[in-house]
């Protein structure tokens, strides 16, 4: 088997396609849960006559907090649940974005909501500010599903504790993970306590009906797109590992084989999160980029050997089991508007790039692929991406650090000079981050829009 | 790409909640002005007055948010006090109940008569209200056009007890005696507000019915309501002083 794969049917028919630019959901689905959110001021409203003095305001305070957390705590489970229209029309990347913000707001809200709500029943239980601890207490002893709840919130804020970046970054990818799955159970527990001692809920039917509808429907989808939807998957196409092969010093690609691979409908720029059911592999999946059309019965994905997981991706021996969940990811053809196309990759984000220079359609000088590593024995996949550029007419260029470690120009003027018409080109550009924030700059420099510039960045 | 500023993120969404916040609490109105008058109104009614006369209880009345059901109390063939012994109750249910009882409690005295305003709000109580109502003032017409002792509840007397004050609000019992014997307690004012919703809803029921079994202010405290139960002793001991043993 050669390291090649280049020249497959499936890629030769993704070129044939005409460009046909669909626009990302994203506007309407903001536009969809403001409403959402002003639904749900909108029952408080309708249900306070009143407010008669500072204890009201501050129960009420704690009311609109608490439905407002109750709201966006489905939709923060919804921005995990692979929806396929978030994860591919919207982006992987931009979705675990919002679910990152919202999962930080909600439990900003959930605690807002706990402190105001017993400081008000304190108040009205004549106790003082300082007693609002034995009034915690007391509600979660006498009022129905609060033990549930406070169990969850209880949860939710070791979730949150563990999510704050700099904790984050010093625990193992896995225990985070873990820790997190548990959102599930505090959303379960804390579920309870809205529907029975919520004032909204008590009174109104439909309000009722419409949470339970809300947390039904997120459960419904989170069991078809995060279970039934892989099972299937794997089911099918049954993949093990080929081979795994050295591309350059750390960056390795493994082959992976199954059952009608290209029936899994990935495209080019597109990722699954993978799971290799080797010892101390099995129990975390880690997105990868196809790094290739994907054949029959053979994808593959390049990777760059740095953390703990992908370290071990070396170690893989063929035949080893393969669990695979996707694809995934919105940086494929269908961002395209144009004609011509740029692409720049950093690194080991040539996986993407790669699998779209082989496949985004174009004639011969409408597609160029500019590849920045830091020596030319770190052009990974060099040979192929040549072949494909001689085989499609397209250009190729690289940028290396000079023998004395310099790093290479990529100004806008020397984008310019490099691809004249630069601003008629649609941008796809993946690499490390600090790289894709000076090519973007430099990119807006010569004059590219910024909605032409096509970028997935997985950076909270 | 464009650059994010963690920081001014913060600071943007958690002001714009705050003010959004307070600015839907801002608009609305301190109370009202009805109710307001209702709460002033109703609590004398509860003491001097319905106790000294007859009381005459209408049959309940079933409203889609629960049971309601009017007292009256007649002296002289005129209704002197209304009251509700039950009342939708739990969630907002609660806040309906408080604002509008009292004022058709009000309308009733004034009407002396079923024909009374609905209360904006409480149209479903309303209704609920104006049928026990009726069917209470049937009672007293059937008793007798004169005075109300000759009713079907005739010899019955109510006599409250002083109020007791319990941490969490004041308690005060009402009993209704009957040929010298307790035939009904409840509490004319209990804890309200927040859990202590839920804790009277559970506990006053329960004294009620132990004070009727027991005849005497000597009942058990109910589990988890220990000062409802303590201030509702009190009261009832106070009221059966009152009326005598």
């Amino acid at each position: 088997m050669t390291t090649t794969l280049a020249g497959g049917r499936a890629a030769r028919r993704q070129t044939m396609r005409r460009i046909r630019p669909r626009r990302s959901p994203a506007v309407p689905l903001l536009l969809a849960l403001w409403a959402g959110a002003a639904g749900v001021l909108w029952l408080w409203w309708r249900n306070t006559p009143s407010i008669a003095d500072d204890t009201g305001r501050i129960l009420n305070a704690g009311r609109i907090t608490g439905l407002l957390a109750g709201y966006l705590m489905a939709l923060v489970v919804l921005q995990m649940a692979r929806v396929p229209a978030l994860e591919r029309r919207v982006g992987s990347d931009r979705v675990a974005r919002w679910h990152a913000m919202t999962g930080r707001y909600t439990l900003c809200l959930v605690l807002a909501h706990v402190f105001l709500t017993m400081w008000g029943y304190a108040l009205q239980g004549g106790r003082s500010l300082g007693d609002i601890v034995g009034q915690t207490v007391d509600s979660v002893q006498q009022l129905p599903d609060m033990g549930k709840a406070a169990l969850g919130t209880g949860l939710l804020v070791v979730i949150g504790l563990v999510s704050v970046g700099a904790v984050r970054r010093r625990l193992p990818y896995d225990l985070w993970y873990h820790v997190h799955l548990l959102t599930y159970a505090a959303v379960f527990l804390t579920f309870w306590h809205q529907i029975s001692t919520g004032n909204d809920f008590a009174v109104e039917p439909a309000a009722k009906t419409f949470w339970y509808g809300l947390y039904g429907a997120v459960t419904a989808l989170l069991l078809w797109y995060r279970v039934l939807t892989p099972l299937r998957l794997n089911l099918r196409h049954r993949m093990r590992v080929e081979a795994v092969i050295e591309e350059t010093p750390g960056i390795v690609s493994v082959l992976i084989g199954g059952r009608r691979l290209h029936r899994m409908g990935a495209e080019a720029g597109q990722f699954f999160r993978w799971r290799f059911l080797a010892p101390g592999m099995r129990f975390s999946s880690h997105p990868y980029s196809l790094s290739a059309a994907p054949r029959p019965e053979l994808l593959r994905i390049t990777v760059k050997a740095i953390g703990d997981h992908s370290a071990r991706l070396r170690e893989l021996t063929p035949g080893t089991r393969v669990w695979a969940e996707g694809p995934y990811g919105a940086l494929t053809a269908q961002r395209r508007s144009r004609g011509k196309v740029l692409l720049v990759a950093g690194g080991v984000g040539i996986t993407p790039m790669r699998a779209l220079f082989e496949t985004l359609p174009g004639a011969a000088g409408d597609i160029t692929l500019l590849y920045r590593a830091n020596s030319t024995q770190d052009l990974a996949l060099w040979d192929e991406l040549a072949r494909i550029a001689e085989e499609r007419g397209a250009r190729l260029m690289y940028a290396v650090n000079s023998p004395d470690g310099e790093r290479p120009d990529i100004s806008a003027e020397r984008l310019r000079e490099k691809v004249p018409d630069i601003e008629a080109h649609d941008v796809f550009l993946c690499g490390p981050p600090g790289f894709a924030q000076s090519v973007y700059e430099a990119l807006r420099g010569a004059g590219v829009p910024a909605r032409r510039i096509h970028h997935e960045s997985f950076e909270m | 790409m464009r650059k994010s500023h963690p920081v001014r993120r913060v600071v943007l969404t958690a002001a714009a909640t705050v003010s959004g916040i307070v600015l839907l609490l801002s608009l609305k109105p301190a109370s009202d002005p009805s109710s307001a008058q209702a709460a002033g109104g109703a609590l004398p009614q509860g003491g001097a007055q319905a106790a000294a006369g007859t009381t005459v209880t209408g049959e309940a009345a079933r409203t889609q948010y629960g049971a309601v059901q009017v007292r009256l109390t007649v002296r002289d063939g005129r209704i002197t006090g209304a009251e509700a012994v039950q009342a939708p109750k739990g969630g907002r249910s609660d806040q309906i109940t408080s604002m509008a009882v009292p004022r058709l409690n009000r309308e009733a005295v004034a009407a002396q008569s079923a024909e009374i305003d609905a209360v904006s709000g409480a149209t479903y109580t309303s209704a609920g209200y104006r049928q026990s109502l009726q069917s209470a003032l049937d009672q007293v017409k059937a008793g007798g056009p004169g005075g109300g002792s000759g009713g079907a509840q005739g010899a019955a007397r109510t006599v409250t007890g002083d109020v007791a004050r319990t941490q969490y609000g004041p308690v005060q019992v009402r009993v209704t005696v009957s040929g010298g014997r307790i035939v009904r307690a409840e509490a004319v004012q209990a804890p309200k507000g927040g859990h202590s919703d839920e804790v009277t809803a559970t506990a006053v029921p329960k004294l009620g019915q132990e004070a009727v079994a027991a005849q005497s202010a000597d009942i058990d405290a109910v589990s988890g309501a220990t000062y409802t139960s303590a201030g509702y002793r009190q009261s009832l001991q106070s009221a059966l002083d009152r009326a005598g043993g």
